[in-house]
């Protein structure tokens, strides 16, 4: 414990920030102090984020004092913030592939380039923090969690005394998670740094911070040493009122261990006697020259929730892409309900009864410049002759009762889709996919982005679809929400299903470590019996 | 009563706080133009309201004039409706000059040997138009579906293609060169079309208004129904906003681009065979015939913003811009003057729309924007 002295390193003081009438963060008071890891925990728009973006200077405060040092300054830039000694590691990587590790480390500076000094800097750095690295690596050949290393790299070699990681383990392996926790704890303790780790996940502010700030609506309602919670008083403290860590709120704060609980306690539907209703079988796509899906062969029931678990980038966009009729496998197929469908044309999967809650909504999902109508008619519009009457009527009616059934707040038929907030445009696009009764329901990221009561709905949803008979896959990066929903669980890596199970049988160790590619020759062999 | 509900639920649809803005951004900046042009005059030597008299005086004014403004229009018309069905799948055609071109030689060509009655001539050169000008822009389709060549460059590129491809043409007897050997001075021109292939006038209070002009309100009224009304016009939407969505729910791009490409190059096409068979140009191919037309088309699509209704006022205001400056020579000012107060028009009807443009866009990226842009969308539902 190095420098461990009473004044703060940073110490907000009533931070307001309002946008219009909506008020992101209200009278916030924060202490950042030395030798310490900061939690500061809170749902999506809680304010954890502009919070952060007052401090490193993207964003101006209303009102509000910040002292750093026990200065009183104003943060009017990132490079202000830089100067003053804070530092940032973004939630999304701002890596430039082609690059190596060491140009990417310098990028942006000012100074001539020198390939030797920049080499010892990521390797000096890299000692220092226990964060190894290769400096003349390729960064786009690089995993996740050496991506994230070198992205850190990048914010400490400024020798930052403050340093801020935003949900930093959304795109690492469990695994990878606990190294990136090491390196923070040397931060603080040999380096003496204050480190504010952000986050939504109860486990990992228990397990790596000393100090936690609560965030609800904008203020904080609770702060303290960490010890001092367990995990049900900080995710009451979080949500604001008492929750059950069970179920899908569990799984929404990530809380693996509960999740497993609860898991161990279900009892996984037979669905071993219903029929197959979508199968992969070989599936080959290359892009830009690399093999994104490398022979993925799915069989998914009719009735059951399988769940491919994985860290991003190992095809699981692809995969979605092609049960979209995106792109058109380069060998294997896809059969639904026993007949193969044509890869790549379009609409053939949408027709044969694929129905599909995309990651991204606005890429494949809807047309934003469209009415909710017409994006919940988007199935109509696309299938039959060309040449016949817009039935304007009879497509409005139908909005209207998906709207009601599915409680979508909007102000009628005819908004504008991108008028609607996330959690509605998703209930749009889930309205739409499985009221064209779907044999087959592909759901990727589907809670992605949403708070806490709109994961709780798509988890009803996706239950009652399977519960209808529908196959529902469900591609996710949140392990918990996998370990939560799902009857039977695969683990993608590098376009390969390398390890299924079913949910009884789940082990985080495991399905952590072949998310991470770790060893996975031996583990096909154990888990080949599961297949 | 209910027509008197609608007009409001209209009214309040308009009465937004936006429209207030939009219409009184167009006012500053039509009046800035409008300033700025006179400014121009002054400095040349001329006189401004000499000028606007005159542009008016040849535009409407004087006996026949709006006749011949509306004849004028009809190219600029057809030409832009195209292009409009086209900017809405998401497409790019800026060849229109070409394609217009290419059109017209075609009619050319089947119009002096076809042949036979008056209305079979005409037909066949409006339909040899079309197809002229729809080949033309097939091109750039084919290598857009084949190659993914984009087709913002190939129909531009294809346009210079073009020019000295009907120059050829005009040197060839066996295929657009007159054929009257009789003739004096038929170097770089065509033959006359037949006396009976010219398109009907309709005669109102002394104006001759070509009928070609009806041709282009019908196709523009066609293409309102078929944008407004019919599947068709939603896959072109949807395939424009999204293309990954219009792919995922069956609207392939593929075919329906390169439909949509070869229909826009064909009206490009159609308003050549028009201009030939009608009375806004010359009754013979001759070098240069395009005169422009194309291009001013594209502009007044680009001023129409997607609309197709909203083409026909837009592709008006041009034509009182052609025929108006005819009379511009007598006040003494350069006719050269309308290209510059045409341009200063493009430039004050576009300016406006990309204000608020660049507004929404800074307000969407601002992280309020949910609460925010929400609130003037919410129109009564009735």
């Amino acid at each position: 414990m190095v420098n461990l002295n009473e004044q703060p390193a940073v110490a907000v003081r009533g931070l307001t920030k309002r946008y219009g009438e909506v008020v992101a963060c209200s009278q916030i008071d924060l202490d950042l102090k030395r030798g310490e890891i900061h939690g500061v925990l809170g749902e999506n728009g809680a304010g954890k984020s502009t919070l952060m973006k007052v401090l490193i200077g993207l964003v101006q405060p209303d009102e509000g004092t910040i002292d750093v040092d026990g200065e009183r300054c104003r943060i009017d830039s990132p490079s202000r913030a830089g100067l003053l000694g804070i530092g940032m590691v973004h939630q999304h990587f701002s890596l430039v592939d082609e690059l190596r590790v060491w140009e990417n480390v310098v990028l942006g500076e000012r100074e001539r380039l020198d390939a030797k000094h920049a080499r010892g800097l990521v390797a000096s750095i890299g000692e220092r923090y226990g964060l190894t690295v290769d400096p003349d690596a390729r960064v786009g050949d690089l995993t996740a969690g050496l991506r994230q290393r070198v992205e850190i790299i990048k914010c400490l070699r400024r020798d930052p005394s403050i340093v801020i990681f935003d949900e930093p383990t959304s795109v690492l392996t469990p695994q990878e998670s606990e190294q990136l926790f090491e390196v923070l704890r040397v931060a603080v303790e040999r380096e003496g740094k204050a480190v504010a780790l952000v986050s939504h996940k109860l486990d990992e502010i228990r397990q790596a911070t000393d100090m936690v700030t609560i965030l609800r609506r904008g203020a904080v309602v609770d702060h303290g040493p960490t010890n001092r919670f367990d995990q049900q008083a900080l995710a009451q403290a979080m949500v604001g009122r008492e929750v059950s860590l069970r179920g899908d709120q569990a799984a929404a704060l990530g809380l693996t261990g509960a999740v497993l609980a609860a898991a161990g306690a279900a009892k996984s539907r037979p669905a071993s006697a219903s029929p197959i209703v979508l199968s992969v079988d070989g599936a080959v796509l290359d892009r830009h020259g690399h093999r994104v899906l490398d022979g993925v062969d799915i069989k998914l029931r009719a009735g059951e929730i399988v769940g491919i678990a994985g860290v991003e980038g190992n095809g699981q966009v692809e995969l979605a892409d092609v049960l979209s009729s995106l792109v058109a496998l380069d060998a294997g197929t896809v059969s639904v309900d026993g007949g193969v469908v044509v890869t790549g044309h379009a609409g053939e999967m949408a027709v044969a009864g694929i129905g599909m809650i995309p990651e991204d909504r606005h890429d494949a999902g809807c047309v934003l410049n469209m009415s909710v109508a017409e994006n919940l008619a988007l199935g109509s519009i696309g299938a039959g002759r060309a040449f016949r009457r817009m039935d304007r009527v009879a497509m409005r009616d139908a909005a209207l009762r998906l709207i009601d059934r599915y409680e979508i707040r909007c102000s009628g038929p005819d908004a504008p889709f991108e008028s609607l907030s996330g959690g509605n445009q998703q209930r749009v696009v889930l309205a739409r996919e499985l009221s064209a009764q779907p044999k087959v329901l592909v759901a990727s990221q589907p809670t992605r982005g949403l708070d806490v009561g709109a994961i709780e709905f798509m988890g009803e949803q996706l239950r009652a679809a399977a519960h209808d008979g529908v196959g529902v896959l469900l591609i996710s990066s949140e392990l918990e929400e996998i370990l939560h929903l799902a009857d039977r669980i695969l683990v993608m890596h590098s376009g390969r299903i390398v390890g299924a199970m079913n949910r009884s049988e789940a082990d985080v160790e495991t399905i952590g470590l072949m998310m991470g590619g770790v060893a996975v020759d031996q583990m096909t062999g154990q888990m080949g019996q599961h297949v | 009563m209910s027509k008197g509900e609608n007009r409001k639920s209209l009214v309040a649809r308009f009465a937004t706080r936006d429209t207030g803005v939009a219409i009184g951004l167009y006012v500053l900046s039509l009046s800035a133009a409008i300033f700025v042009s006179a400014l121009l005059v002054a400095a040349t030597g001329g006189s401004a309201t000499a000028v606007f008299d005159a542009l008016l005086d040849g535009s409407l004014r004087s006996q026949g004039a709006w006749g011949l403004t509306l004849t004028t229009s009809a190219p600029l018309l057809l030409v832009a409706v195209g292009t409009i069905v086209a900017t809405r799948a998401g497409l790019v055609n800026i060849g229109q000059e070409g394609q217009l071109l290419i059109g017209t030689c075609v009619a050319a060509y089947f119009a002096v040997r076809v042949g036979g009655p008056g209305w079979f001539v005409i037909a066949v050169a409006l339909l040899a138009g079309a197809a002229g000008g729809g080949a033309w822009a097939g091109i750039a389709a084919g290598l857009r579906a084949w190659r993914n060549v984009p087709e913002v460059l190939t129909t531009l590129l294809l346009t210079f293609v073009a020019f000295p491809l009907m120059t050829f043409g005009l040197r060839q007897s066996w295929l657009l060169k007159d054929r009257d050997t009789e003739r004096m001075n038929q170097l770089n021109s065509g033959e006359r079309l037949p006396a009976n292939a010219n398109l009907p006038d309709l005669m109102i209070f002394g104006n001759s208004i070509d009928s070609g002009f009806f041709v282009a309100i019908g196709l523009a009224f066609v293409l309102t129904v078929m944008v407004g009304r019919t599947v068709l016009g939603s896959r072109i939407d949807m395939l424009g906003f999204n293309p990954r969505a219009a792919q995922r729910f069956g609207v392939s791009a593929g075919p329906l681009s390169a439909a949509v490409l070869i229909g826009s190059g064909a009206t490009a096409g159609v308003a050549g065979a028009v201009l030939l068979t009608g009375g806004a140009a010359s009754d013979r191919l001759v070098f240069g015939f395009s005169g422009n037309f194309g291009w001013d088309g594209l502009l007044v699509a680009l001023l129409a913003r997607n609309r197709v209704m909203l083409a026909i006022p837009m592709a008006f205001v041009f034509a009182m811009l052609r025929t108006g400056s005819s009379f511009l020579a007598a006040t003494g000012v350069d006719r050269k003057m309308t290209d510059v107060v045409q341009a200063l028009l493009v430039l004050a009807l576009l300016l406006p729309p990309a204000l608020l443009f660049i507004r929404d866009r800074r307000r969407s990226l601002a992280p309020s924007n949910l609460a925010v842009s929400s609130a003037p969308i919410a129109v009564e539902v009735s």
